[in-house]
């Protein structure tokens, strides 16, 4: 069971985001300020920490700074605020994995936590073909084939494709999506991502194929084999 | 006033200087003045008791008693010397009573202090005679002496008389500036004790301390303009957040005194502080954008490619509502702008176009020349904005009566107002009859 360290100076939030990591299987430590929760990560063995921007005495950027400094590779999510790509850029070159900005749904933050901690066990490796279940995905040909068909992809839709493959089992928020396939950090509001996954969704699941695409409702889709 | 505060003023100052150089100047001129003066006067009068001594040297040694009586008589004793001495320096005739020591028998003239015989300062040169005997031929001098002193006189007080009215000048000129100035920080100190409306006052010269006064009143202007603006939007944001969490509190109220928890009641008041946070959320976005330093991402940006990129991004959207949204921009156009926030911008517009045309409706994006610089353009045949809410609906934080029924932060326009007035484009919204054409203006 992964155990994840909450970094965050509300109690109500922290308690929040504990509860929901807690149900999602997770083992979940709260601290309530940067001093203790930097001698907690630095003390106790933990798998991940979400850790909140700014926090009273020391501040989330400098825990995590510290905790690079000493070495630990340890997935941070920092959670803030702060909306602006300024902001986002530096918590994350301090060291943060992922910036999630507030408010935020707590089922969001379990499923980049998940992406995280999965991306840390194991790393991208460099790879010529995606494959889930029946679907495979030709990163060199630049092409997808289901069952002997080759689906037609536009440029997006490929990229959207090879996002969803290669988290392939994981929750994916549409903020997390729109994110890392269109590199775009403001709220797209209405139903744009459904959209976009609703298209691709059509062309992938094609009458007769296995269902691969699921929505978790109020969060995201997964792609998955079951 | 003080006098520190007299002596602080650039007039002042300036006077003072100018007044010393003039000072200067005038005691230049005067003394030359005195010393032309001086010189010739005291030249002719050499050059009348050489002539005199040549005269009387010349007469024969027998008549030359006779002849300095005679000239004594004539002239009266009193301003004019006529004296001869014998050769061991006694008096022989004449109205000097004894030879002054350093007067030498050489032409060399010699000014002497009055005596009880000539009660007047006199200039004197002395002739050695053939006979041994010395003459002296004197004049009377005073007029000279009276000149000189005349001359020194109007220089020393020509030179007061400059200083004292260049002082008087001085703060005579400085007292308006003075004046001036302390009204200016009067109103100044009214300003910083919150009187917004007030300005700095201006004359009607044109000088400096206008230009600056001038310079102040705009940059109040702003301040008072961004001052209603913030407390426009703070009461916008006020009214805005206080009806959702009021239906959201009644919700919250009922569920409490309700028999059993009903699920979807739950959900519902769950949905309406979504929408609460997700209000925050964009206002949070244009104050961030407000507070952005400007250019700090600023690149050569191609518009065509960022149209594109967003019909890219909406056409599935509007495929699934219906409506038609068309991209007409195929010459690169590059401007120096922030792409993500123009993408950002651009993508406001267009969803909601998409959003307000619903299904069978035309959403145009296009690119055209506006006088040397690009212009964005996104028009929709949907229901537009009415003519009265098109200015405020740009206004910070302000929702407008559309976005009241619809879903999402219902502060898209003022996200793009935000964002073109931090490029320094300009954003108009205007009626395409029917529907809205907002046009994003890419130059200065």
């Amino acid at each position: 069971m992964a155990r994840i360290l909450v970094i965050e100076d509300d109690l109500d939030t922290a308690a929040e985001i504990a509860d929901c990591l807690i149900a999602s299987g997770f083992d979940a430590e709260q601290c309530f300020d940067g001093q203790t929760g930097l001698e907690r990560a630095t003390g106790e063995t933990f798998d991940a920490i979400t850790l909140d921007r700014m926090l009273p005495g020391r501040d989330g950027l400098d825990v995590v700074r510290t905790l690079r400094e000493q070495g630990s590779e340890i997935p941070v999510l920092m959670v803030s605020a702060l909306s602006d790509v300024d902001d986002r850029v530096t918590g994350l070159r301090a060291g943060g994995d992922d910036y999630l900005v507030k408010p935020f749904a707590p089922a969001e933050l379990v499923a980049r936590l998940e992406v995280l901690l999965r991306r840390h066990r194991a790393p991208a490796k460099p790879e010529l073909m995606l494959q889930v279940a029946d679907l495979k995905l030709d990163l060199v040909a630049r092409e997808a084939v289901r069952e002997n068909r080759r689906i037609e992809l536009l440029p997006m839709e490929f990229k959207l494709l090879e996002f969803l493959m290669r988290n392939a089992g994981q929750t994916l928020s549409r903020r997390m999506i729109f994110e890392q396939v269109w590199e775009y950090y403001f709220d797209p509001g209405t139903n744009l991502i459904d959209v976009h996954v609703g298209k691709l969704r059509r062309k992938i699941d094609f009458p007769g194929a296995r269902p691969l695409f699921r929505t978790e409702r109020g969060v995201g889709y997964i792609l998955d084999a079951t | 006033m003080q006098l520190s505060e007299l002596w602080r003023t650039t007039t002042f100052r300036l006077t003072l200087v100018y007044g010393l150089v003039f000072a200067v100047g005038v005691v230049a001129l005067l003394g030359m003045v005195y010393l032309q003066s001086a010189v010739y006067l005291t030249r002719r009068v050499d050059g009348i008791l050489n002539t005199e001594a040549d005269a009387l040297a010349a007469s024969p040694p027998a008549q030359l008693r006779e002849r300095i009586n005679t000239d004594l008589l004539l002239n009266g004793p009193h301003t004019n010397v006529f004296a001869l001495f014998s050769a061991r320096g006694v008096l022989v005739t004449g109205n000097l009573p004894t030879l002054p020591t350093a007067l030498t028998p050489d032409g060399k003239p010699l000014e002497i202090l009055p005596t009880h015989t000539f009660p007047a300062h006199a200039r004197l040169i002395a002739r050695r005679l053939p006979t041994g005997e010395e003459l002296v031929v004197g004049r009377d001098v005073n007029q000279l002496r009276e000149m000189r002193a005349i001359v020194a006189y109007a220089l020393v007080w020509s030179g007061v008389f400059i200083l004292i009215v260049g002082l008087a000048s001085g703060t005579a000129l400085s007292i308006r500036p003075i004046r001036r100035l302390r009204t200016l920080q009067a109103a100044g100190r009214d300003i910083a004790a919150g009187n917004l409306t007030r300005r700095m006052p201006i004359s009607e010269r044109n000088d400096e301390l206008d230009l600056f006064a001038g310079t102040v009143n705009t940059m109040m202007g702003e301040i008072e303009r961004l001052m209603a603006e913030v407390k426009g939007s703070t009461e916008t944001i006020a009214h805005d957040l206080r009806t959702p969490l009021t239906r959201a509190r009644a919700q919250l109220h009922r569920l409490q005194h309700a028999e059993a928890p009903d699920r979807d009641e739950i959900a519902r008041v769950t949905a309406e502080i979504d929408e609460v946070l997700e209000r925050f959320r964009a206002l949070m976005r244009i104050s961030e954008l407000e507070a952005r330093s400007r250019r700090a991402g600023f690149a050569a940006t191609d518009l065509a490619q960022v149209l594109a990129q967003v019909v890219d991004l909406y056409q599935p959207l509007a495929e699934d509502g219906g409506v038609t949204l068309t991209l007409a921009a195929d010459r690169p156009s590059v401007v120096e702008a922030d792409a993500k926030l123009l993408f950002e911008a651009v993508s406001n517009l267009v969803d909601n176009a998409i959003k307000f045309t619903g299904d069978g409706g035309l959403v145009q994006v296009w690119l055209e020349d506006d006088g040397g610089a690009p212009k964005i353009v996104v028009q929709d045949n949907g229901p537009g904005i009415p003519s009265d809410e098109r200015v405020t609906v740009l206004q910070r934080f302000y929702r407008g009566e559309r976005d009241r029924l619809s879903p999402g932060s219902g502060l898209g326009l003022t996200i793009v107002s935000a964002i073109v007035r931090l490029h320094g484009f300009t954003l108009t919204l205007a009626d395409a009859d029917p529907g809205l054409r907002a046009e994003i203006a890419c130059g200065p």
